[in-house]
């Protein structure tokens, strides 16, 4: 009976002492995922809209290119990234806006007005005005961005 | 099943004589004083998960370690805590030591055939103290550095080498980011793996010799 | 303890074992609990506390109160009772003697009792360490004290527990002969800043009265700083102190003041410690105060520290008077006689005094009420008592203080006065390094270092004389030296270039703080936009430099010139030296930018046309207002009058009538000719005025 009941005692002590190391372990073990996970878990970044220019540097018929900075926040450092897109219009009013990033492997690609063709010189890849693939490698046209157009300013969505 | 698996092992890895030898020794009979040593273990753990955490975000460099630190507190979910435990858990580790030690020397657990285990002690109390010299100037902020700045200068009064030392101690004659990156190295490197090295022959012979019995007075001559 | 302790033991350590309980789960529970309780503790503490994060590290505030953490506050509080030499005692000595002793403690304690109470010796001496760490560290936190609310209506008191008390707690001992100015400027002290960055040399003095003499400092609070700052009483002359003490009521300035009579209210030796307050040890001060109006600021001994000594000490005796009545006659004697007896009567007095009198006395005119014995004195000369025994106005610190600078400043120009001159004059613009920093005279300019070591390679004494004293008008510069209607004299201005020229060696600042090598990583024409165009204008068109698209400046720079003057700087002009900011590449990217920049057309240069333009009318005010304020002094051309215009110059003649092309003058005005300093070095003149040039030397240079 006296053993029984001090078994008990061990039993329940026993148990207790897992119960605390696992009170213990939670304690640092959540805190600590939400920690490691925390950039993760993070709202992808708001995109938003950047102002390129005037509307009325476009020329009819012609990409046109607009460089612009925009501010990137990673950590706690911040950033300036360039932004490059070209801007085509046929009417000026309706306006297309393409990165200049080759869709192939990234490279920058240039409107080569003589030819009528966008040309990146990493691997000869051509787009053509509208972004089409006209010849080489790349599997898809260039990326378009959103664009608007607001008192005469250029703004494409972003970032 | 799970029986048989664990059964399975046991066969090859042979834990439950581990289990057997450490856990389920016999003890003479102590009192809650007698906790202090796996409570200074237990802020050892504390501060060797934290610590773990914060490198995950903490840059060591002028430029950086003000703005990691500041960003680990306030934009990392739980951070705060993270850095919390670590701040306070280096206090406590600090007290918990001076309280362990503090015991095993008024019962006089130091003694015969516990020497060694004395001995690795007095080392063990020596990284902790490097461990709270080292971290202080981490965060990098005005305490940080204007401490660090007169503890080290201190050890530039010794005689002779004391400004070799001072040298040794900043990796240069200001504090600068040579200093921070070597207390930085110091911090998360050479003292933690010295700590286990000691702690482990520490523990080893805790367990082997056994935990001192209180001490009972005898009756005077 | 035997063999025979140790077996019993190990037998009485198996006995207990065996009554004793499993570590699972008994103990591990015990342990378990109290691990949670700490857990639960330091999250509390992080939750409610936080973790502390002050500004981030600003290694040039020297005003922060450093803070170890606080388990080593009890070793820093130990570092305050052993000063001086005895700190390594307290840093090395007792921390290593303490780890030994903990270390082996097992050997000294080898009694097989181990019950507490069984082993006094040991109890004893662990918790008395554990007291006196516990007290250590309550002192360090109790003699912290928050600093506003500290000596308030003390500002002395105040400011040593703001600046001092941190480190030094309540008192300081100060071994007999230490010059605490210094220590205290300094920083000689281990672990010490220098003060002089934060404090002004009052405060330092006042500071330095306060530590030796913290009596002097309630006296004065009591009998004194109704009237007084104390600020502005450590500044002044000791003679003066110790009248206004010794007289009281008598005094002059204190005759119409409601005082107590000193005698009875202070005792001598307050008085003393009064003074010991207020003078405090500074020599450069006690030279300032007490020698230099007799002495000028230029100190001068050639002799032995002994000899010094003895000098000061004694006073008087040590000049040597001619006897006047062999060189000047009987009338000169009694003008001078006169003025010495009444100073306001400014006859041929003051004349004879300013010509004979004063290289030695100085202004500070030896007055004396009876004529007959001032003519006397003044007739035969020999040893007379201007200079006051010293040795009973000083006291032992003040008196060392005073010899060992003297000592140290005669070996050259004290650097101090020049750091002292700087201070006051330049700093405004330069700061307090030479650092530069906005041009107040000028919006949107920013003035370029001058402690570089690069900047004082490039100017000689000579240069750095020059600018100083004539101003560098054209950048709102205006003249130091009295020969220019500035407030520094000769050696003043000397003393000046001393201490610039002392950066040279060891420059404070390589670089202009808010520029760093690393951060320009711009493309040319964003440096060209940033850097030169402050300049060159933002067209390259030229402003305060010459223009870079002018047809001239091609032909007379080749590319190699362009990228060397880049780098190196134009000495005489305002052009810095750029090559410890910019890269070489970056520097070759500019240069060919410049180059690549459009050349103006050669009609933008005004062509001659003989006209009619008159020297006196037309030329000679464009020649002073941009050229006289150096031409006319500095060397080389002379601007001032036709004749010199005419005649003079390095290359003279700077005027070929008739000639414009070959004229240097005119090649420098229009920028054509670069070798040497372009001219106006601020800037082009306006097209009219090169034109009215122009057209003058076309119309034959004539003087009408």
């Amino acid at each position: 009976m006296n053993d029984k009941k001090k078994l008990d005692r061990r039993g329940f002590l026993g148990f207790a002492t897992w119960a605390i190391g696992g009170i213990i372990g939670a304690g640092f073990g959540i805190p600590a995922i939400a920690y490691i996970i925390a950039p993760a878990m993070r709202k992808e970044e708001e995109q938003e809209w950047i102002r390129l220019g005037s509307a009325s540097k476009v020329e009819l018929g012609t990409p046109t290119l607009f460089k612009t900075k925009i501010e990137k926040q990673t950590g706690w450092i911040t950033n300036e990234e360039e932004v490059s897109v070209y801007v085509l219009t046929e009417n000026g009013r309706d306006f297309v806006a393409m990165s200049n990033i080759c869709t192939h492997l990234g490279c920058r690609v240039r409107w080569i007005s003589d030819q009528d063709v966008f040309f990146c010189p990493c691997h000869n890849a051509g787009f053509a005005k509208n972004g089409d693939v006209a010849s080489g490698p790349p599997p898809r046209p260039l990326d378009q961005y959103q664009v608007k157009e607001e008192d005469g300013q250029l703004f494409v969505l972003g970032g | 099943m799970v029986l048989k698996i664990a059964n399975w092992l046991d066969e090859r890895v042979g834990w439950s004589g581990v289990w057997e030898a450490i856990f389920l020794r016999k003890i003479p009979k102590v009192n809650w004083f007698y906790t202090l040593g796996s409570a200074t273990l237990f802020t050892a753990v504390n501060q060797a998960v934290t610590g773990i955490l914060l490198t995950l975000y903490y840059v060591p460099t002028p430029d950086h370690a003000y703005d990691s630190v500041q960003y680990i507190t306030t934009q990392i979910p739980m951070g705060w805590l993270i850095r919390g435990l670590h701040h306070w858990g280096a206090s406590a580790m600090v007290v918990l030591t001076v309280l362990h030690m503090l015991r095993v020397i008024l019962l006089g657990a130091y003694k015969y055939p516990r020497e060694v285990t004395w001995f690795t002690g007095v080392f063990l109390l020596l990284i902790v103290v490097g461990f709270g010299f080292t971290g202080y100037l981490l965060p990098w902020d005005q305490k940080a550095y204007w401490g660090s700045a007169v503890g080290s200068s201190i050890a530039g009064a010794a005689p002779v080498i004391g400004e070799w030392v001072l040298r040794v101690v900043r990796g240069g004659s200001d504090l600068s980011a040579v200093t921070l990156a070597r207390f930085y190295g110091v911090h998360v490197w050479v003292l933690p793996a010295s700590l286990i090295l000691l702690l482990g022959i520490h523990m080893y012979l805790v367990i082997k010799i056994g935990i001192s019995a209180v001490p009972q007075r005898e009756d005077e001559a | 303890m035997n063999k025979q302790e140790q077996k019993e033991y190990l037998e009485q350590y198996k006995r207990d074992k065996e009554k004793g309980v499993p570590f699972y789960p008994d103990i591990l529970f015990k342990d378990a609990v109290i691990s949670l309780v700490i857990f639960l503790a330091l999250a509390a503490l992080a939750y409610f506390i936080g973790t502390p994060l002050e500004e981030r590290a600003n290694p040039s505030d020297t005003s922060y109160t450093p803070k170890p953490e606080w388990y080593f506050l009890f070793l820093f509080q130990l570092l305050k009772y052993f000063p001086g030499e005895l700190e390594v005692l307290a840093v090395v000595a007792i921390p290593t003697l303490a780890i030994i002793l903990l270390f082996f403690l097992p050997f000294l304690d080898r009694n097989s009792k181990r019950h507490p109470l069984s082993r006094p010796w040991v109890t004893v001496l662990v918790l008395g360490s554990v007291v006196g760490v516990l007290f250590l560290t309550v002192q360090s936190i109790r003699e912290t004290p928050p600093p506003s609310e500290a000596g308030q209506g003390d500002p002395v008191a105040a400011l040593y527990t703001e600046n001092c008390a941190v480190c030094h707690g309540g008192t300081i001992l100060v071994p007999e002969g230490t010059n605490l100015h210094d220590i205290i400027a300094q920083g000689t002290h281990e672990g010490m800043p220098a003060w002089s960055g934060d404090l002004t040399s009052d405060e330092i003095d006042a500071l330095a009265g306060f530590v030796l003499s913290p009596g002097g400092n309630a006296l004065f609070k009591e009998f004194c700083s109704a009237c007084h700052e104390s600020s502005e009483l450590v500044a002044s002359d000791p003679i003066e102190l110790k009248m206004a003490l010794d007289e009281g009521l008598a005094y002059a300035p204190h005759a119409d003041v409601n005082i107590p009579e000193w005698s009875d209210a202070i005792s001598q030796q307050e008085r003393t410690a009064l003074l010991n307050f207020l003078v405090a040890p500074d020599g450069q001060r006690l030279f300032a105060t007490n020698c230099a109006q007799c002495h000028g600021r230029s100190v001068s001994f050639a002799g032995e520290e002994a000899e010094l000594r003895l000098l000061i000490n004694q006073g008087g005796l040590h000049l040597e008077m001619p006897p006047w009545r062999e060189t000047l006659s009987n009338d000169q004697l009694d003008a001078l006689a006169g003025y010495v007896t009444n100073p306001s009567d400014t006859g041929d007095g003051l004349e004879l005094f300013t010509q004979y009198c004063a290289s030695c006395h100085g202004d500070r005119i030896p007055t004396m009420d009876d004529f007959d014995q001032a003519r006397e004195i003044i007739a035969s000369g020999g040893a007379h008592e201007t200079m006051p025994v010293w040795g009973e106005v000083l006291t032992a610190e003040q008196f060392d203080a005073l010899v060992s600078y003297t000592l140290e400043a005669a070996q050259g120009t004290p650097l101090e006065v020049g750091q002292e001159l700087f201070a006051q004059n330049c700093t405004i613009c330069h700061g307090d390094f030479g650092e530069g920093g906005p041009n107040p005279a000028r919006p949107d300019d920013i003035i370029a270092p001058i402690s570089t070591s690069e900047y004082l390679k490039t100017r000689d004494d000579h240069t750095l004389f020059q600018i100083t004293a004539q101003g560098q008008p054209n950048f709102g510069m205006s003249p130091f030296g009295s020969a220019y209607g500035g407030p520094l004299d000769d050696d003043q201005v000397t003393a000046l270039v001393a201490f610039i020229r002392s950066w040279e060696a060891d420059p404070p600042v390589d670089l202009p703080p808010e520029v760093n090598t690393s951060s320009i990583s711009l493309s040319s024409d964003e440096v060209y936009e940033q850097l030169c165009a402050q300049c060159h204008g933002p067209d390259g068109l030229g402003d305060v430099g010459p223009s870079l698209r002018d047809p001239g400046f091609r032909t007379n720079n080749t590319p190699q010139e362009i990228f060397e003057t880049i780098s190196n700087g134009h000495e005489a002009t305002p052009m810095i030296s750029w090559g410890d900011l910019l890269s070489a590449d970056t520097i070759q990217d500019l240069t060919d930018f410049i180059l690549a920049l459009e050349i103006t057309e050669a009609g933008v240069i005004p062509q001659p046309t003989p006209g009619f333009a008159s020297f006196a009318e037309d030329v000679m005010p464009i020649f002073e207002a941009k050229c006289v304020p150096c031409h006319g002094s500095m060397g080389g051309w002379d601007g001032t009058t036709y004749d010199a215009v005419m005649t003079t110059g390095d290359n003279a003649p700077t005027v070929i009538p008739n000639d414009v092309e070959n004229s240097i003058l005119a090649q420098k005005i229009i920028g054509e000719q670069t070798y040497g300093a372009i001219m106006p070095p601020a800037g082009k003149m306006t097209n009219a005025e090169i034109q009215i040039i122009l057209d003058w030397i076309a119309a034959g240079a004539p003087d009408n």
